[in-house]
């Protein structure tokens, strides 16, 4: 009956698919080029330039590479149909990037569409205009988003604030200060609409410029709830942030309530609060929140946990690190509690991330009695998509984790579903152990006991897991626990009798976990539950379980009074066994017989000492090796034990292998530490708190009150430009303010200093006689190349036709098979490392400091970076004590305001940050001197202070790491560098594609040279000028015609100074000789924020023009 | 960018597309390819979301209907690109387009419920709640402020509003006043926990000896709403240590797809008799007995009622236009409703 229904249906829907294609574009889309496409798009009808238009994005679609239409394409964008305008638009911006020359013929049209009346026309015109991603049109563009952000209609505005964040990526050091003054009209603008569009452009842009935002704040606040959902997201974020910046953290909040618990004052208070938000009967504190743990979570908020863990070996300066003077309280703040006030309403917007980012901002912020109106929103999220469930169990997670009791009533929301996803299940498991307390503990246990028995393998040894967690949180269960858990075992190793099913078997071992994790707890009390287990070794069949239980044998040996009875027979049965178990067991059986044996009592010690001679002999014949070396070790180390009889194990204590033994095996089980590295917190709803490391563009909060804010902030225009040019000029007295901006920063500085880099190049030595070669020595398939190339040639000719890139692409991709290497002589005599500017003649009254990377390694730790400081006095009077010290060492002798977070940095691992230079005594005038300093960084993107003494005069200076001297050069073969690539792919591997244009310079100077040579080398010089790598190989493509260097490719390996992780570089090339070409640089490397930092280094250097 | 704001955010493409296209598979993208390719450039600019509004992505870009599918097909030439602005972009109520008109003024109000319940083993109730919408569908001319009350608004645990919502009223008592959209919308979503009943009962049995399970499934009304149950489904998953089933009922129909899934559909219960499964389940051999047991998911649909006990008091229009048609309707069905064997 069914299926006769069914095959209807079926038919029925056909049918229907066929009417719905009528009139679609259905047809467009199938056989895009059943017409040509070239008259159409010059006919003088609209519909059919659209047809047209049409069919070009249908091939796009498909995959195909139609950017030779482009010409004819940009004629159009003069078209008056909006819909020919749109479908315009929408294939330039795919293709302008390719085709740069042709995209620059549409601007005039832009510029006359900016000015029309209809403000669709104008927001369209400035989206793509925006959108050609091209520097050479960067300046008009920001013209238009100048005048677009004045525009009377919203939209347009609105689109001018997306604008933004196109113009930003392009790198334009100059506009820089422009962009970040229209970001600031844009976020004062009355329109909701604008306002949430330009916040994303502020988060985007310039994160930390709390100026902008403190002109507003309030305003910004109460158009919060009426702008759309995705500005508010980001809204709320950057007003945190700013109120964190501004007045620091909430003293009443969750985030400080332990440094309240620190300074008793607080204490009553935190009591009564904890009354208030529990209603609990029993009043054990430690239920209610975790102090450890919030401290920790509310460090790394501000942090980030990886700056803040990697210094927490010093544990003292955890509770001391807020001041009082960091924090501000709630009730006399009106900032704080109008950002509270609005962002409260939010919890109940229809938009998940709109509700998760409210959360995060209350958490943070709200005071210790409010913290829970987060909760209800928070549990509504768990009814959603699989993939939003996860990601709002992530960040729950961290909420209970530091404060259990807020969640702890809801339990009830954790139960799982049987549609739930594993994932989804885990994180359930995880929260349900985290939540549970006396009064609900019941209820989840039950639970507990019908997920056990859910198809889903997996799933239930997680649970198994759960209840030993479970029983470890709470002193009232573990009996009840330790019951089922027993049963279990018993249940289990019986159906794994049967049939061994990988799931069950995990069941099993994840069992006998957990009953290890709570015996571990009070093992006296459980003599008999161990004794049980030892009991059940014989049904037991699965060799992870066996071996936990056999290691238990040998931990609790001598535990109670019952058990060191049974060891004789136990151990027997263990060598009885012996022969027919996994090697992962009889390395335990190993272990334990060793740890019997010293343990012994006297009565028992021959019987035992003939078992273990037993168990040892039989273990030096083993197939494994691993026993057989194990068997080895254990028997070198216990021939002391064996050779003695049991009167003279007394006589002979003094022995040292005795010692040894003692040592190895006697031990003590350890408590596991409670903070353990993996409570890595990240701020809520981040991407970086889903994957638990530092997504890219990932940022802490700000530095509590890092920013001062003057009320009458009266800076005109001209003023702030030229602060901001100040700025760059690295003599920053507001270094209180822009604090951590990094990368823009950096750029900026790299590109000055190169403007000084020829006054000091002295080691520049233009070696001539050193020609290189070019050595075909590998050509690795050996097909005819007459044919190759002839192919080559033909592909060239079919790349002018239309529609056969695929053919063209996959014919390049076998001519790439063939290379030629090429070896370039000694290139190390003609790199010249840039220099950067310390102090420049201006702001030092005539003395200059330039410092420059050196590739050596240092002598002090391998975490030193060696940097040559040049000192030169260009003032007509000589200059007196020059020096360089730690801004740190500096401040602790004449300031009281340093913090101890500063020591703690000065004095991690004791290991000074910098190894200070000689002083120079006197420097006379046009005198130059050098000096070295070698330097540790903090981090590999921020600046270390100095201060430079000179004349009696101290002066505040910034040292910026260049990411290239990171990392040293790692030799290795191409063999070795190809290995080490495959196995650093997908997530470690990350590419960009950047422009070259130095060698044309170059070509043009030396005629009779090779050109590949001279590109090669050019390439090689620009990378080893300016980071510290090791060339591995240059390869190219031997069918490549003379102009063509497609396919040349520079491979350079290096390992990461600080953890030695070995970095790969690739460099392909793409283009002709004597024109710009394009290159792909590709990094492949674990540690992936630094790869990627350094990724944008390289591309940003290699289009930088040499000096 | 948080991770949820980019899921939300496919979501709403997701909805959107799904809404210009009557569903969302490979073969309607690709017929409609342009129109994709525009909604998405308009949704997403850069990366940020842009106008995620449907009611300005419709008058921006035409939806397909009918009408302009047979135009293009007679005339070759139908544009769908709007040549003006929408006036939404600019205004505060960005959700409803300025001054629709209707001759007939009408507005519903719907209260959409889906229970969420977990039985245990030893046949408890463990959890139960109710995941409810308000669903309305306005056809009113000019721009109308609407109020709607709750006769019993404190059984609400917590909720969630569409933007138009304002929170003053609810947060002072309890009112939800609101401009509405055009046409169909969500207003508010709610949840209801710690209800203590539920319509049916699912009674599951399996004994397994020597290899053979003996199933029996019983299915009842437990407490009766007082509207019919209608289509009732009973669905699990047989454990992959089955090799063979053979079930039968005497009421409605068993289909079990090659995924092991068996499904049964009861549809309504019957006067004169419980509906039961009963049947065997044949194990792989050397098992002798089931020591993973299925999960039972009930599905119903009750119309006419919501569980929640959640009743609508009043909608009130500050200016009433001429001839105003109001109704309510309720339904509740069963969303996560799991029982345990």
């Amino acid at each position: 009956m069914f299926n006769q229904f069914g095959s209807t249906a079926e038919t029925l829907s056909k049918a229907s698919a066929v009417v719905n294609r009528i009139g679609t574009d259905a047809h467009l889309y199938d056989d895009p080029e059943d017409v040509n496409i070239a008259p159409l798009l010059d006919s003088k009808f609209e519909s059919e330039k659209c047809e047209a238009l049409k069919r070009l994005l249908a091939l796009i679609a498909q995959g195909f590479d139609v950017s030779n239409f482009f010409p004819q394409v940009v004629k159009n964008v003069a078209s008056h149909s909006s819909e020919v305008k749109k479908l315009v638009y929408l294939y330039l911006l795919h293709y302008a990037e390719r085709r740069p020359n042709e995209a620059l013929l549409s601007i005039n049209y832009f510029q006359k569409d900016l000015g029309d009346p209809n403000p669709l026309v104008r927001a369209w015109a400035l989206r793509t205009m925006a959108g050609i991603r091209l520097h050479v049109i960067a300046p008009l563009a920001l013209a238009a988003v100048g005048k677009c952000a004045r525009d009377p209609a919203v939209y347009v505005r609105k689109c001018a604030a997306n604008a933004l964040p196109k113009l930003h990526d392009l790198r334009l050091e100059e506009h820089a200060p422009a962009i970040d003054e229209l970001v600031g009209i844009l976020l004062a603008d009355h329109s909701p609409g604008v306002v949430g569009a330009a916040a994303a452009a502020f988060t985007s842009i310039c994160p930390n410029n709390f100026k902008l935002i403190g002109k507003s704040y309030k305003k910004l606040c109460q158009i919060l709830p009426d702008v759309e959902e995705w500005g508010q997201i980001l809204l709320i974020g950057t007003l945190l942030r700013y109120v964190v910046a501004r007045h620091g953290l909430v003293r009443e909040s969750l985030m400080l309530s332990s440094h309240g618990l620190d300074n008793n004052g607080f204490y009553e208070k935190d009591g009564l609060v904890i009354d208030l938000t529990l209603d609990k009967r029993d009043g054990d504190k430690s239920d209610s929140f975790d102090a450890n743990l919030v401290s920790l979570v509310s460090k790394c908020y501000i942090e980030g946990p990886d700056e803040y863990l990697s210094r927490s070996n010093c544990p003292d300066t955890v509770s001391s690190a807020f001041d009082s003077k960091e924090t501000t309280s709630i009730s006399h703040n009106e900032d704080v509690k109008i950002l509270l006030q609005c962002t409260s309403p939010l919890l109940w917007s229809n938009n998940s991330a709109v509700v998760l980012a409210a959360a995060g901002a209350q958490w943070i912020m709200a005071p210790l009695e409010d913290v829970k109106k987060i909760v209800k929103p928070l549990l509504f999220l768990l009814r959603s998509s699989t993939a939003s469930k996860y990601v709002v169990l992530c960040n729950i997670l961290v909420f209970a984790k530091a404060a259990p009791s807020l969640f702890a009533p809801h339990f009830e929301d954790f139960f799982i579903c049987s549609s739930d996803a594993y994932q989804v299940k885990a994180h359930k498991l995880e929260m349900l152990s985290l939540i549970a307390n006396t009064s609900s503990i019941s209820s989840i246990l039950r639970e507990f006991e019908d997920y056990i028995k859910d198809p889903d393998r997996r799933f239930a040894a997680d649970t198994v897991a759960a209840i030993g967690l479970c029983a470890k949180r709470l002193s009232t269960i573990p009996t009840t626990c330790l019951d089922g858990l027993l049963a279990l075992v018993r249940q289990e190793s019986f159906a794994g009798d049967l049939e061994s099913v990988d799931g069950d078997a995990g069941v099993l071992v994840q069992a006998v976990m957990s009953i290890q994790t709570i015996i571990e707890l009070d093992p006296l009390c459980h003599e008999k539950v161990i004794i049980q287990l030892f009991r059940s070794l014989d049904s037991i069949k699965v060799a992870a379980a066996r071996a936990t239980i056999i290691w238990m044998v040998g931990v609790y040996c001598s535990l109670g009074h019952i058990i060191p009875k049974m060891l004789t027979t136990v151990t027997k049965y263990l060598a009885w066994s012996f022969k027919s178990e996994a090697s992962e067991t009889k390395l335990q059986i190993l272990n334990t017989s060793a740890k019997v044996l010293i343990s012994a009592e006297v009565d028992d010690f021959q019987m035992l000492k003939r078992i273990v001679v037993y168990v040892l002999e039989l273990g030096e014949s083993d197939l494994s090796y691993d026993v057989r070396d194990r068997t080895r070790f254990l028997k070198k180390l216990l021939s002391c034990k064996l050779a003695e009889t049991a009167e003279d194990s007394v006589a002979s204590q003094e022995n040292i292998a005795e010692h040894v033994v003692e040592h190895v095996f006697g031990r003590k089980l350890k408590p596991f530490s409670p903070l353990t590295p993996q409570n890595r917190f990240y701020l809520p709803g981040s991407l970086s708190q889903i994957v638990l490391h530092a997504a890219p563009g990932y940022e802490p909060l700000p530095k509590p009150c890092s920013f001062v804010f003057e009320e009458h902030d009266q800076l005109s225009d001209s003023d702030r430009q030229r602060e901001a040019t100040a700025g760059l000029h690295g003599s920053q007295e507001s270094s209180e303010t822009v604090d951590e901006d990094g990368s823009s920063e950096y750029d900026s500085e790299s590109s000055n200093g190169s403007d000084f880099s020829s006054d000091v190049d002295d080691r520049t030595i233009s070696n001539d006689a050193n020609d290189p070669l070019i050595q075909i020595s590998e050509v690795a398939v050996s097909t005819d190349q007459e044919e190759l190339r002839s192919k080559r040639a033909l592909d060239m000719w079919l790349d002018e036709q239309p529609s056969t890139s695929n053919q063209s692409s996959s014919a390049l991709d076998r001519n790439q098979s063939s290379y030629a290497k090429i070896s370039i002589g000694d290139i190390g005599s003609r790199v010249k490392p840039k220099s950067y500017t310390l102090l420049d003649p201006g702001s030092g009254s005539g003395l200059k400091v330039d410092y420059t990377f050196l590739s050596e390694f240092s002598t002090v730790s391998p975490l030193h970076v060696c940097v040559e400081v040049l000192f030169e006095n260009g003032s007509t009077e000589p200059i007196l004590e020059v020096n360089l010290e730690d801004e740190e060492a500096a401040k602790v002798s004449d300031s009281a305001e340093q913090t101890l977070v500063g020591k703690a940095n000065v004095f991690h691992n004791n290991v000074p940050t910098l190894i200070p230079m000689e002083e120079i005594g006197c420097l006379e005038p046009r005198q130059s001197a050098k000096r070295l300093i070698q330097v540790r960084f903090h981090h590999h993107l921020l600046p270390m202070r100095l201060t430079l003494q000179y004349n009696g005069k101290k002066v505040p200076v910034k040292l910026r790491p260049d990411l290239g001297y990171l990392v040293k050069p790692f030799s290795m073969s191409v063999e070795e560098f190809l290995a080490t690539e495959s196995r650093l792919p997908g997530m470690f591997e990350y590419s960009r594609r950047c422009s070259f244009a130095d060698h044309i310079e170059d070509s043009r100077m030396e005629n009779g040279k090779d050109k590949f040579l001279s590109i090669c080398e050019s390439i090689t010089l620009k990378v080893l000028s300016n980071s510290n790598l090791y060339l591995v190989s240059v390869d190219l493509p031997v069918a490549n015609t003379l102009e063509v260097v497609t396919g040349l490719r520079l491979r350079f390996s290096s390992k990461i100074l600080s953890s030695e992780i070995p970095l790969l570089i690739t460099i392909t090339v793409e283009g002709k000789c004597t024109e710009v070409l394009n290159l792909t640089v590709k990094i492949n490397c674990e540690e992936t924020v630094f790869g990627l930092n350094l990724l944008n280094r390289i591309a940003n250097f290699m289009v930088e023009p040499s000096s | 960018m948080p991770p949820l704001m980019a899921i939300e955010f496919l979501w709403r493409v997701a909805d959107v597309l799904s809404d210009y296209l009557g569903g969302l598979n490979e073969d309607l993208v690709k017929d409609n390819f342009i129109i994709v390719y525009e909604l998405l450039d308009e949704m997403i600019d850069n990366g940020f979301p842009l106008t995620t509004e449907p009611s300005i992505l419709r008058e921006m870009i035409a939806p397909p209907n009918l009408v302009s599918k047979m135009l293009s097909v007679v005339t070759g030439n139908a544009s769908n690109v709007s040549d003006t602005l929408p006036s939404g972009t600019g205004s505060c109520v960005p959700w409803r387009p300025t001054d629709p008109k209707y001759s007939s003024n009408e507005v519903y109000v719907d209260l959409v419920e889906e229970m969420d319940a977990i039985v245990n083993r030893d046949a408890e109730l463990v959890k139960c709640e109710i995941y409810g919408e308000v669903q309305m569908s306005s056809q009113l001319t000019g721009f109308p402020d609407l109020t709607l009350s709750f006769a019993n608004p404190s059984v609400l645990e917590d909720m969630r509003f569409h933007p138009c919502v304002r929170f003053r009223p609810w947060e002072s008592h309890q009112v939800l006043s609101f401009v509405p959209p055009d046409g169909q919308f969500k207003l508010m979503s709610y949840r209801v926990k710690k209800l203590k009943n539920t319509p049916l009962y699912v009674k599951p049995q399996i004994t397994s000896d020597s290899g053979i399970c003996r199933v029996s499934v019983l299915v009842g009304i437990r407490s009766d709403p007082g509207k019919t149950i209608e289509s009732i489904t009973l669905s699990f998953q047989l454990p992959h240590c089955v090799s063979s089933a053979d079930l039968s009922s005497n009421h409605g129909t068993i289909t079990i797809l090659s995924n092991m899934t068996c499904t049964w559909t009861i549809g309504r219960i019957p006067k004169d008799k419980t509906p039961c499964l009963s049947g065997t389940l044949a194990l792989e051999t050397g098992l002798e007995r089931l020591h993973v047991f299925p999960t039972f998911k009930l599905g119903f649909k009750i119309m006419g009622i919501a569980l929640s006990g959640l009743r609508i008091e009043k909608l009130d229009l500050k200016t009433l236009p001429p001839r105003l048609y109001k109704g309510f309707r309720a339904q509740t069905r069963a969303g996560e409703f799991d029982v345990r064997l």
